[in-house]
Formats: C-alpha cells, structure tokens, sequence
C-alpha cells in the first residue's frame, strides 16, 4: 500500500517535472554530470570532481581559513581552460596581484567591483532595519543584482559573488528567496555558481557547501623570525552537499532536506 | 553603352570624377584618376541617345574651369576608353565600334603603357607556381589584363615593342591578324591585347561605390522626458539600420547617438542654438543586432542620462566588416560579443563608470598596483587547454590577500624591533597579540616624480597572525611613521 502511494506520488511528481527532488534517483541524475574543478586536489577529490555546472555552490568560512585561497584556485581552474569566469566583488577586496599569483588568467576574467566600505557604514548597518538605505547595505543589494546579471547571461564558466566580509546579520535579513532565483537562473546550464560568504547562506539542491575552519592554519616557511615566511593556508574543509565522497553529509538526504536548508540562512 | 572622360593632366582628377558621378552612379577611375569610365545603362531614357550623353557629360565636365576634357561615348568599355584617350570627342555607335577602334594609331597603347602603377596584371589562372609576383604594370596591361613583363625593374611591355617590329601601326592591323597564329608567338597576352585592339572588354566595369552612410534620425512630436519611450523610438530607427547592416554583409563598431534637447543655449553672437547630448559606445566587435545595439544605447543612456527633455533623436553607426567566426566540430562555441558587451553595459550602468572590466597587472612594485582594461576574454587553443588545467591544478596554495582599499589604521606595540600587539578601531578587527610575525620588508619607489606625491611610497610590510586566529599583512607608512593594516590573508 505504502510502495504504491510512493509510486503514485513519484509519478505525479514526474508529471509536474519534479522528479529532481527525488532521492533515490539523484546518483543516476549526477552521472556523467559536467563539473568545475576547484584545483584542490583534496577537496577536489572530496567533491567527486569539482563543483556541479548549472547549480549554486558555496564556501563558508571564518576569515582566514583559506576562504579566497579556494576562490582563486576555482577561478585559476575556469580561466586555465579558456573559458571566461566573472568575479562579483561585493566590497572590492580582490587582490589582483595575489590572484595573478595563483593562476587566474586575468584577461578572462570579468572583475565586478563593490563600492569600498567604510568603518562607519559597517558600524551603522550593524544592527540597522531591514529597510535602510546604509552603504553596505546597499552595497550587498547592488552585487546581488549584478550577480543575477552575470548568471542571466550564462556566458561564463564559472561566476563567483564574494560576499565574505559581508557581516552575517546582513546576510540573514536577505529574502530566503534570493538563492532560489539565483539558482533557477543557472539551472540546466553550464555555469558554475559560487557564493563566498562568512557563514552558510544558501545554495541550490544540486549545488555543494564548503565549510572551512576547524584545524585550518596559517603556514609558515623558516626558523628564525628574520627568515621567516608565509606560506598561504592550508584549506581544511568540509563538504555538505550532494557530492561529498566523504565527511560530512549532511545533504545526502535528497534535495528537499538541502533545500529546507537554504532558507534558513545562518543556520 | 560605355563613356568615357579623359584629361592628360593629372591635377582634373576630382573635376573628372565629379562630372562623372554627376551623370552616373557607376563610375571606375582609370590612369590615376586621369580617366574615367562610366556606364551609361539607363541614361537613355533620362539624357537622350549616345551623341546627347556626350554633350551632357562634356557640359558637367565644363563646369569647372581651365579642364580640358576628350569625351568618347561607345558600345564597349574598352572602345570608349581608347577613343577617348586617342580623340578629344567620339560618339561610336554599336556595330561600328571594330572601325572606329581600328583607325586609331597604336601609339594608344603607348599611352598606356607609359602609366605604370602598383597591380599583379596576371590572373590567378595563369600564374605560375612559385613565379615572383609583380607589383607593378603598365595601364594596358592591367586594363586588358595581359600578361608582360613590363613590372620588372626597366623593363618594358615586351608585347608591344614585338608588334611595333612586326610594322603593324595601327590597333586594325592587330585587329586584323589570324588570333591562332598571334597565340602561338605572343601567346596569352597576344591574344587579349587583340581583343582590346578591336574594342572588346576584357573585364567587366568596376564601378567605385562611396562607404554606405548607416544613420537615422526622427523629429518628436512632443519631447520626450523619459527613456522608456525612447526605446521605441530606438528600434524604429535601429531595425532599418540593422537590415542594411545586413545587406551591405558589415557591422556596426560604433554607436553614436545624438538627442537634441528642448533647452538652447545662447552664442556669443545672440544666436539660439539647441542643446544636444551625444553619446558615444565604441562596441568590442562588429554587431549589427537592432535589439542587442537599442540594449547598448538605453543602458548606456541610463548611466548617463540627457539633462531635459528630448526633441529629436539621431543614431549614426560606424559601419566595420561583418565578423566571420569559423567554429569546431570538437570544440564548445565561445561566447558571443554581442552578449558579452550587453552584459559589460548592464553592469557598468549598475555599478558605475570604471568598476567593470578585466584587472591588469601595472609593471610597478607600487601596492595594488593595476587597472582595469575592458573584457575580452581569449580562447584558448585546445591544444593549450591541458597544459593549462594542468598548471592551474599543480599551483600551490600561496598566500591570498584580502585588501582593505580604506585605509584600516592601526596601533602596533613594538617589542625592540619585533610586533608584539597589533590594534585597530574597526568593528571585527579587534586585534590583538601577535603570534607569528614576518618582515619586515621595505619597499620604496616613485620618489623620482616629485610632481606627485601620491605616487611616491615607502613602506615596511609584515605578514602576522594574531591570537584571534586570523592573519593579517600590515605595514608602516615611514614618511608619516603610521600603521596599516593592508588586508587580511585568506
């Protein structure tokens, strides 16, 4: 009785076109499914690949916990192979001497500049309505919106909005329907969508959370203070989602369950 | 029917040409512009016969003073250009165009041949593999397209000095030797400067076409105060643009656009004049989509709006030649300009002038030193795809700087010359003990352009963790001995 009410449902859902959603057809869904690699080979590994083409991915993270280290791997890896990759920047924190240094082809890469934030418009959003008009928050508004106008055009391999020093209340009072409209816009496409953020905010069904933190460190080269160096940092991540090999798997419940997840930003 | 204008001086070029063109759209400059054939189809039934066409192109020609022009109106291109070279006014009807080419002395050629000019004469038909290309020829031989070896450094047309030793000394003898026999001695080029000799063309007329003038414009009725009624107005005026775009195979490189507004603003001389804003896109290539160019231009006019209402719109386009894009079996398409430039404009009237585009790297050791060239992404070559998702995989994890572009002052405890204590004012950046240091590492330059000192820099650079965890790269601004943190490394 059971089976054929499941059976009936699954049919209806097909019938609507929603069979995505379904659990136990995700893995034949995801065969063959093209994907971005990240150009870490552990995490890499970790994502079964990269990350997924046509969904929307995240990194969450902590500052300093290899955040833009695994933002410039991702763009290195799209504008290596030839393809175009586009970088909302939405407080104009892109160092582009750094990327250069890890690989980015800049000549493919389309930079979208936030305005600066000053101290003064971070303090005054702190603890500001949903509906005031402070710079920062205006500024979160506008990379969104420029965002939606890079994934429209689905003319890029890779589309990253770095929200990273975006404090996380700010992030909460977005509409849950944002990462919605951002993912339907990519859907079924080749674009792989990254969001870079302090905490979790929210990513399509498909898509994949990068969590970094925990035992991430800063490395250093050389013994003595006048001789030493630093090194970069080792991303130490852990990965949600539909692809994760191993780890946590908090989303391996099926779409829905992520899904749930996604309109809960900060949680 | 054929006509023909001639002037031995050089100098009447532009009067000939402007007398030609006044007949006739289908004009071809000959000699330098010495010459001008014109094709008189049509002319008929507008001027008259033959003998008025004549007189009508000899009357444009007087319009300007001190040209002297010979005039020759005849069945054939070539015809009309040796009678015109050979007399000062000809009127050939057709069927007699053998005689009255026949009778002309061959000192005709002569002319010709004096009138060296840059051109391979050869067809590519008759080139030989390997042969050294000539660059210059004689008239006759481009006009008739015969071979010679006249555009060898002195060298003369070899054809004409054999005819002249043979005793022919007019064009009807030549016209009048057996075509086989004259082949098997001159061979090609024999034959074709025969057919000159008897008035027949070797080459179609190729007539000089002025570049198409791709602009339009209409008058409002009432004036028009916001953009979405442009818009309409835009595709009016775009579609039609864009359909001869299509048919004259170019695209348009450039968008110019004129809005003449209500306001007028008064001249020295207290004469009114009507204001105009005119916008300018320079497109990253050729397009000639209505749709996607009235895109370009709205948004393009929303970032920088006409400051009253608008009267009269005008677009000009810059026509450049139609984009040829050869695509691979084996390879995915590329991205399309059009969409690219779309998308650039949309984001640029969204975050402004100067915050879109690709970051290039300054040759300079200044900090953040770069700027911002506009998007046009390179395809890659397939065989450079590996080699570069290769390198892009193989890359170390390097230190990753966040960079505040507002300065974040600092306070900083030194211990001797070692940081101990990193502090600043700002909300999440609280600071504290610092864990490991490196540096520091003092840069310095700019200091020879002392016409400005924004350009000048001396700093000592540090990369430190501090006991919240996070890592940060600092430094010392030694001419006004103060810190900085430049960003945070992630």
């Amino acid at each position: 009785m059971a089976a054929a009410a499941r059976a009936h449902l699954e049919s209806l859902l097909r019938a609507k076109k929603l069979d995505v959603t379904l659990t136990h057809l995700r893995p034949a869904l995801d065969a063959g499914r093209p994907l971005l690699p990240l150009g870490h080979a552990e995490i890499d590994a970790r994502l079964g690949g990269g990350l997924p083409r046509g969904e929307l991915s995240e990194i969450a993270g902590a500052r300093s916990t290899g955040r833009t280290t695994l933002m410039c791997a991702a763009l290195a890896s799209a504008t290596a192979a030839g393809g175009a990759a586009a970088l909302v920047d939405a407080l104009d924190r892109f160092d582009v001497e750094s990327a250069a240094a890890t690989g980015v082809q800049l000549g493919n890469l389309l930079w979208v500049r936030g305005v600066a934030a000053s101290v003064e418009a971070i303090r005054a959003s702190g603890h500001a309505a949903p509906g005031n008009t402070s710079s920062l928050w205006r500024a979160v508004e506008r990379a969104l919106k420029a965002f939606t106008v890079v994934l429209e055009s689905r003319a890029f391999g890779l589309a990253v909005c770095d929200l990273a020093d975006v404090p996380p209340p700010v992030l909460r009072r977005l509409p849950f329907t944002t990462w919605f409209r951002l993912a339907r816009l990519i859907e079924g496409g080749s674009t792989a969508a990254l969001l870079v953020a302090p905490e979790r905010a929210g990513r399509s069904a498909g898509g994949v959370t990068i969590v970094l933190g925990g035992a991430a460190a800063p490395r250093w080269r050389g013994a003595s203070a006048r001789a030493r160096l630093f090194d970069g940092i080792a991303p130490q991540a852990r990965v949600l989602g539909r692809a994760s090999h191993e780890g946590s798997h908090e989303g391996a419940h099926g779409g829905s369950g992520n899904v749930r997840r996604t309109v809960q930003p900060g949680q | 029917m054929f006509a023909a204008l001639f002037s031995p001086d050089s100098k009447d070029a532009a009067a000939l040409l402007a007398a030609a063109q006044a007949c006739s759209p289908r004009v071809e400059p000959q000699l330098g512009g010495r010459l001008v054939l014109i094709d008189t189809a049509g002319l008929t039934r507008i001027v008259g016969d033959a003998a008025a066409i004549a007189e009508e192109l000899s009357r444009a020609a007087r319009r300007t003073p001190h040209v002297t022009v010979s005039v020759a109106v005849a069945p054939s291109r070539t015809a009309a250009l040796l009678l015109a070279i050979a007399q000062p006014y000809s009127v050939v009807l057709p069927g007699r165009t053998a005689a009255a080419v026949g009778a002309l002395s061959l000192e005709v050629f002569d002319t010709l041949a004096a009138n060296k000019g840059p051109g391979a004469f050869l067809p590519p038909r008759l080139q030989k593999k390997g042969s050294r290309p000539l660059v210059r020829a004689c008239a006759l031989c481009r006009l008739a397209g015969a071979p010679g070896r006249c555009g060898e450094p002195g060298g003369a047309c070899t054809e004409l000095a054999t005819l002249r030793r043979w005793g022919l000394a007019t064009l009807g003898d030549l016209a009048a030797l057996p075509a086989a026999d004259l082949a098997a001695r001159l061979g090609q080029a024999g034959v074709v400067l025969q057919r000159f000799a008897r008035g027949l063309d070797t080459q179609p007329l190729v007539p000089v076409l002025d570049e198409a003038r791709f602009e339009a414009s209409l008058d409002l009725e009432w004036p028009l105060d916001a953009l979405q009624p442009v818009s309409f107005v835009l595709t009016r005026l775009l579609d039609p643009l864009s359909a001869a775009l299509e048919r004259a195979d170019r695209g348009a490189a450039v968008l110019e656009t004129t809005l003449t507004l209500v306001t007028a603003r008064v001249d020295a001389d207290g004469t009114k004049t009507r204001e105009t804003h005119v916008r300018r896109i320079e497109l990253p290539a050729p397009m000639r989509e209505a749709r996607v160019l009235r895109t370009l231009i709205l948004l393009d006019l929303e970032s920088h709006p006409p400051p009253a209402g608008i009267d009269r719109i005008a677009v000009r386009l810059e026509p450049a030649p139609g984009r040829i894009v050869q695509f691979s079996l084996l390879e995915r398409a590329g991205t399309q300009p059009e969409t690219i430039a779309t998308v650039v404009s949309r984001l640029t009237a969204l975050m402004g002038e100067g915050r879109v585009g690709s970051p290039v790297l300054l040759d300079s050791h200044a900090p953040d030193a770069f700027t911002l060239a506009p998007f046009a992404p390179a395809e890659a070559r397939s065989a450079n795809r590996g080699a570069g998702c290769a390198e892009a995989r193989s890359a170390k994890a390097r230190p990753v700087l966040r960079r505040f572009r507002i300065p974040v002052v600092a306070r900083v405890a030194l211990e001797g010359e070692r940081v101990a204590r990193v502090t600043t004012d700002r909300i999440g950046i609280r600071g504290g003990a610092v864990e490991q240091c490196a540096g520091p590492w003092r840069s310095s330059g700019g200091w020879w352009s002392g016409r400005d000192p924004g350009a000048c820099w001396d700093r000592d650079e540090y990369d430190v963790t501090l006991a919240d965890g996070a890592a940060y790269r600092i430094c010392r601004d030694r001419h006004e001995d103060r810190w900085f943190v430049e960003g945070i490394l992630d």
